[in-house]
């Protein structure tokens, strides 16, 4: 059944779908609808979940922390300084091997007081233990919800689902609405192996000395190396089901590209129009769209841009000090290739704080690659703001 | 789960997380705690506060609970008069309502005012006669009903004797109608009447009824009443035809008299004058209160006097009568309808009153006691014209009819707090005594003596009685006694009790929010200045049963459950019998958020072991 819907809502449809049990969450622009929302669906009964109210993000996450913790499949949603607070109880989350699904409406950071989209705010969460998948567009947003709860509960790590302010949250794009029966077919109810069980009471997050601590944190390593497995899996599963895919990396239109362009969310959708012109042109240049950022699919990543001779990423982000964040790591990924393959790694910062990225944006970047190659001169460790006052 | 468990979990040695490999009973959290958490119920100061020694938290909480008809009988086990009380007492339950630290006091005289009202639809069982000794009653005001009422339901035979045509005393023939309405106290009467109370009237001590004849029962209870107007005093004047305000509020009461002349004046502070005052205005009359001292300084209930001000009743404050002003020729120009209030001149013709000559006053130096005695304001005098001058300067009781050998102190009988007299078997109470002159503290008074009465009778047959020290008698230890303490039957179950009144700062106000409370409602100024009916209208069901919910209940356990959801350790059950909670010290760490989150300060920590 087709909807048209924001992104916000369609985050909402996709926890319903997958039949959340628990929902605590802390209202802030521009993630309040997803809430919003999923409290009408417990109000009615559309939704049979415990919608808990909170004073604050951090309590939000721990109330999602013992709800899981006791076997209930569970959801919160944020933004911005509303994720920053959680930044403690996030790793706790992780730690504790929770499959713990939140939906992060990507909101650049405060200050200056912003409720404008940049990734500055999920990327900044990176080395917490939670998968991250940026979605592109409404319904890609409303799949990957769903989807994040089987993977979350495959390897009991937690998922975040992260999505653009305003050009997908407020957005109001056609969904495709699965049938319910098929999701509760895809996604059954959540079966846990360690929860709180007062007839077998246990300690949980107890003192981990020296000798077993480092194991654990193997262990959940571990855990995010099958999670590159299942993600396509589940994916996979999906397609058979939906008939909708998305990868953990996608190329497109990348057959012989001298250059590619590496992006992530909404901007992906205005490169693939860029993409489109420039190869009615004859230019050989194609897209890769990065979609899962943890675990890093490193190997898929490979596939995608070896032998590709220059390739160009568009950061929304930036860790000051260093350089824009997929562009920092795509370099990493890519530099046990064979020189011969390896390509020249240009990185541009683009669309902070909500700034719009147009196709001549884009095509700037373009062209700035080119005359880069053209020029021969060694790759620039530092990136190129885009767009910018001089 | 633990089946589930396999071994395949451990990989690298650890399991997946954090999880203790053994059970954690043996380490239950109850053992890390050295002070534990304990329900314990303490005293409202609503209760302590009461005159009468009312439940007042108890019914309210019955009645947040829907238990009307539980609510209105504990209501009664302590006050057989709520209807009375509900309209006429000052209630300082109010007055120390902890709620009226957070927004407005409870309303509470309006609920104990609705469940007085409910009467005569649900009746209460007539108590079984199981005492063979017999209890005389002398005077039917309310200490004398309450005693008689009191004793009835402990089982003795009560006889109550009253001088008058009529039960009620100083209800009957002291409050107007337009506070307590003849059929309230009737209804009231018939309810201490249905404990089996004989009631006989036109029986006066000395007269028709023979001292000897009270002297054949088993105990006495001495509840006359203070009827004996104090008499004003005008230098040089005898004033002794100057109409006393008790007898005027007792003609119109009676139907006796229906005017009162146009300019009235009232001497005095009390509420006897103030009653006068309103209702010489309900007569057509402009009325004029003169009295001594400030505003604050009355003796009558303060929201009666801003009633009456608002009624168009005048007030001279710091003002005294010094004298009169009379005419010559008194039967030409007698007002029409004027209490004829004459002066004898010397032996010379009576004249007639036409004005009352008054002087300004202010408070005089200490005296060695501190008090500041009001002297008069030299060249401030002034007249007031009048046609009808009521004194209302206080009452005194009588007591010629007494045998000489009890002892009074001053103008009262001295009794104990038991209404105990130096004469064994002579009990006294209300007006006669140095009680406050209030309804609430002679129905009070009269408990008391009903359960020194009970003491009496017991200790003289030789039975047991209960081993309780006074104190443990008294609300919070220093409100009045409580019978149903006296009787060991009190239906509320409470949770190691602590006889101390709970203050707003053990409250926890997190969890009440702001609801205003309801006044009561009145008929309009128009309408009350020229009828008697009941000026306040008091609360509709609907809106005292709301009342009772604003009740913080506290330092009594009302079962709101946020010590069992804030327990941490999950420590906290309802009991299985559906009233309180059970706590399990195996697992209760000590941490004290239960006490903390008590909004009613009905939880105390105490340190382990005790």
């Amino acid at each position: 059944m087709k909807k048209v819907m924001m992104g916000n809502h369609a985050v909402s449809w996709g926890v319903r779908l997958a039949r959340a049990e628990v929902i605590a969450a802390y209202p802030i622009t521009p993630q309040t609808q997803v809430v919003e929302e999923l409290s009408e669906m417990c109000a009615t009964g559309a939704l049979k979940a415990r919608f808990i109210k909170v004073e604050s993000e951090h309590s939000a996450m721990a109330a999602c922390i013992g709800a899981a913790s006791t076997g209930a499949r569970t959801f919160t949603a944020t933004s911005a300084q509303g994720l920053a607070l959680m930044h403690e109880v996030l790793h706790w989350a992780a730690g504790a091997r929770l499959p713990i699904v939140m939906a992060d409406i990507n909101r650049a950071m405060a200050p200056g007081w912003t409720v404008w989209t940049d990734q500055n705010d999920s990327l900044s969460q990176r080395d917490t233990g939670w998968l991250q998948i940026y979605c592109e567009s409404n319904q890609e947003v409303l799949d990957s919800t769903v989807q994040a709860f089987k993977i979350a509960e495959k390897v009991d790590l937690p998922v975040m689902i992260v999505l653009d302010a305003f050009y997908l949250s407020h957005t109001y794009e056609p969904v495709d609405v699965p049938d319910a029966a098929e999701v509760d077919a895809f996604l059954p109810k959540r079966v846990t192996r360690y929860k709180l069980d007062t007839n077998d009471p246990r300690s949980f997050g107890a003192l981990a000395p020296p000798p077993v601590y480092m194991e654990m944190r193997l262990r959940q390593q571990e855990a995010m190396e099958e999670a590159l497995r299942v993600v396509d899996e589940v994916d996979e599963e999906w397609h058979r089901r939906f008939g909708r895919r998305y990868g953990a990396v996608e190329s497109y239109r990348t057959e012989g590209a001298e250059l590619v362009l590496v992006v992530s969310g909404t901007i992906a959708s205005t490169a693939r129009y860029v993409v489109d012109q420039l190869r009615e042109k004859g230019e050989k240049v194609g897209l890769v769209k990065a979609r899962l950022f943890r675990p890093f699919p490193t190997a898929a990543m490979r596939k995608a841009l070896a032998g590709v001779p220059h390739v160009a990423v568009l950061d929304r982000n930036i860790s000051p000090g260093h350089c824009g964040i997929f562009a920092e790591e795509i370099r990493a990924a890519l530099y046990d290739l064979e020189p011969a393959s390896r390509p020249a790694i240009h990185g541009y910062i683009i669309g902070l704080g909500g700034r719009d990225v147009k196709p001549e944006n884009i095509i700037d970047c373009v062209d700035r690659t080119r005359e880069a190659a053209r020029s021969g001169k060694p790759t620039p460790r530092e990136d190129v703001w885009v767009g910018v006052q001089p | 789960m633990a089946e589930e468990r396999t071994a395949s979990d451990i990989v690298h040695g650890v399991p997946p997380i954090a999880v203790s490999s053994t059970s954690t009973l043996a380490n239950r959290t109850g053992s890390w705690k050295y002070i534990r958490p304990v329900y314990q119920d303490m005293v409202a100061p609503c209760n302590a506060a009461c005159p009468l020694g009312t439940d007042v938290e108890g019914y309210m909480n019955l009645l947040r609970e829907g238990k009307v008809a539980e609510a209105r009988d504990l209501l009664l086990r302590e006050n057989p008069m709520p209807a009375v009380t509900g309209r006429v007492c000052d209630h300082p339950c109010q007055t120390h309502c902890n709620r009226a630290l957070f927004d407005d006091a409870v309303n509470i005289h309006a609920v104990e005012r609705m469940l007085g009202d409910l009467e005569p639809e649900v009746r209460q069982p007539v108590p079984a006669r199981t005492r063979k000794e017999r209890v005389a009653v002398v005077g039917s005001g309310p200490a004398g009903l309450a005693c008689a009422y009191h004793l009835a339901r402990l089982g003795y035979a009560v006889s109550v004797f009253e001088a008058d045509p009529e039960p009620g005393g100083a209800l009957r023939y002291g409050i107007p109608e337009y506070r307590l309405p003849r059929i309230v106290l009737v209804r009231e009467i018939e309810r201490i009447r249905a404990q089996g109370v004989t009631l006989q009237c036109d029986a006066r001590v000395g007269g028709s009824l023979a001292w000897k004849e009270l002297e054949s029962y088993d105990a006495i209870f001495l509840a006359s009443g203070a009827r004996v107007s104090r008499p004003l005093e005008l230098a040089g004047r005898s004033v002794a035809d100057v109409r006393p305000g008790l007898d005027f509020l007792r003609e119109v009461k009676a139907g006796e008299r229906r005017t009162v002349g146009r300019r009235v004046v009232v001497v005095g502070g009390t509420d006897t004058a103030v009653d006068c005052a309103r209702t010489a205005l309900r007569l057509g009359a402009e009325p004029v209160v003169v009295c001594q001292g400030t505003r604050a300084d009355l003796s009558a209930n303060a929201e009666a006097i801003e009633e009456a001000i608002r009624e168009g009743v005048r007030f001279e404050f710091q003002v005294w009568p010094i004298g009169v002003q009379t005419s010559e020729h008194p039967e030409e120009e007698e007002p029409l309808e004027a209490i004829r209030t004459m002066f004898a001149e010397g032996d010379g013709p009576r004249a007639r009153l036409t004005g009352v000559e008054c002087v300004r006053m202010r408070p005089g130096e200490p005296d060695p006691s501190g008090a500041r005695r009001a002297v008069p304001v030299q060249g401030t005098n002034f007249i007031l014209p009048a046609d009808t001058l009521l004194t209302a300067l206080g009452e005194e009781p009588d007591l010629g009819f007494l045998p000489p050998e009890i002892t009074r102190k001053g103008y009262v009988v001295k009794v104990d707090e038991y209404g105990r007299t130096n004469h064994p078997g002579f009990f006294a109470g209300g007006d006669i005594t140095g009680e406050p002159r209030t309804v609430a503290h002679s129905l009070g008074s009269g408990k008391r003596a009903a359960i020194g009465i009970d003491r009496y009778l017991r200790e003289r047959a030789g039975e047991a009685v209960p081993a309780l020290e006074t104190q443990e008698l008294r609300l919070g230890g220093t409100g009045n006694l409580s019978i149903t303490r006296w009787r060991g039957d009190d239906p509320i179950r409470r949770a190691s009790p602590v006889n101390e009144v709970v203050p707003y700062d053990q409250l926890n106000m997190a969890h009440f929010a702001g609801v205003p409370g309801k006044t009561d409602r009145h008929r309009s100024f128009e309408e009350r200045r020229s009828s008697f009916a009941e000026a306040n209208l008091g609360l509709t069901t609907n809106e005292a049963l709301a009342e009772a919910r604003r009740c913080f209940n506290c330092g009594v356990c009302n079962m709101c459950e946020l010590c069992l959801i804030f327990c941490p350790d999950v420590a906290i059950k309802r009991h299985p019998s559906g009233h309180g909670f059970s706590l399990s010290y195996k697992y209760c760490k000590g941490c004290g958020v239960c006490v903390e989150e008590c909004p009613r300060g009905a939880m105390t920590m105490t340190r382990e072991g005790l």
